[in-house]
């Protein structure tokens, strides 16, 4: 099960610069899927990848889905390396980032995000309209339906 | 298809057609809080249906 709030008090508290993303986002504009892991696009800026370390390192986070035992290091080197990761960790399953298909980077995507309180921190959330941009772009057809919520879910605001 | 749409806009709009809107209301209803704290105990619940149908299966 996922500590969501855990894992989003723990990137803030740490400074991380992350906007969530996937699931979660769309949980947090109404979606009533379930979805179990956190998806976050994370800003890939020497000192936030220190930040990432410091914050999930203390959580036990391990490559999702890989044979125990491999040589993973969980260090800014290794972000710095690669560009999207699976994990699990001790608080759940969390996704981190680079990039987003449709969406960009981290910088690409922060002026369009929204704020949301959650959990006694503030957070960078996908706007909706980037949200269905990202998933119409990730052209997959498991997410016609989820593309279709969202859409639902803009209507039903705007006719609040 | 109306001019500038694209073929899977056609496909979204038949999926929108299944979308439980009660739902959604009682989504925004409530704060971005309340709806994690809702998500979280539909994964307690999944996770006990999940339990249920293991423990079936060793019996069936």
């Amino acid at each position: 099960m996922t500590d969501f709030a855990g894992l989003l008090r723990t990137l803030s508290n740490h400074g991380v610069r992350f906007i969530v993303a996937g699931g979660a986002a769309a949980t947090a504009h109404g979606s009533a899927r379930l979805t179990i892991d956190v998806d976050v696009v994370y800003d890939r800026a020497p000192d936030n990848l220190e930040r990432l370390i410091e914050a999930l390192g203390q959580f036990s986070p391990y490559l999702r889905g890989a044979p125990p035992g491999l040589p993973f290091s969980w260090n800014a080197a290794t972000l710095a390396r690669g560009l999207n990761f699976t994990l699990t960790t001790s608080l759940g399953a969390i996704d981190l980032f680079g990039e987003l298909t449709g969406g960009g980077t981290y910088a690409a995507l922060v002026p369009g995000s929204i704020a949301i309180e959650l959990y006694g921190v503030t957070c960078r959330c996908l706007s909706i309209d980037q949200l269905i941009a990202v998933k119409r772009a990730a052209g997959r057809p498991k997410d016609l339906d989820v593309i279709a919520e969202l859409e639902a879910i803009k209507e039903e605001s705007t006719n609040r | 298809m109306p001019p500038g749409e694209t073929p899977s806009d056609s496909v979204i709009d038949a999926y929108k057609r299944d979308i439980d809107r009660t739902l959604i209301r009682h989504n925004l209803s409530l704060t971005v809080e309340q709806r994690f704290e809702q998500l979280k105990q539909l994964q307690e619940f999944a996770q006990v249906l999940r339990a249920a149908g293991r423990q079936a299966a060793k019996h069936s």
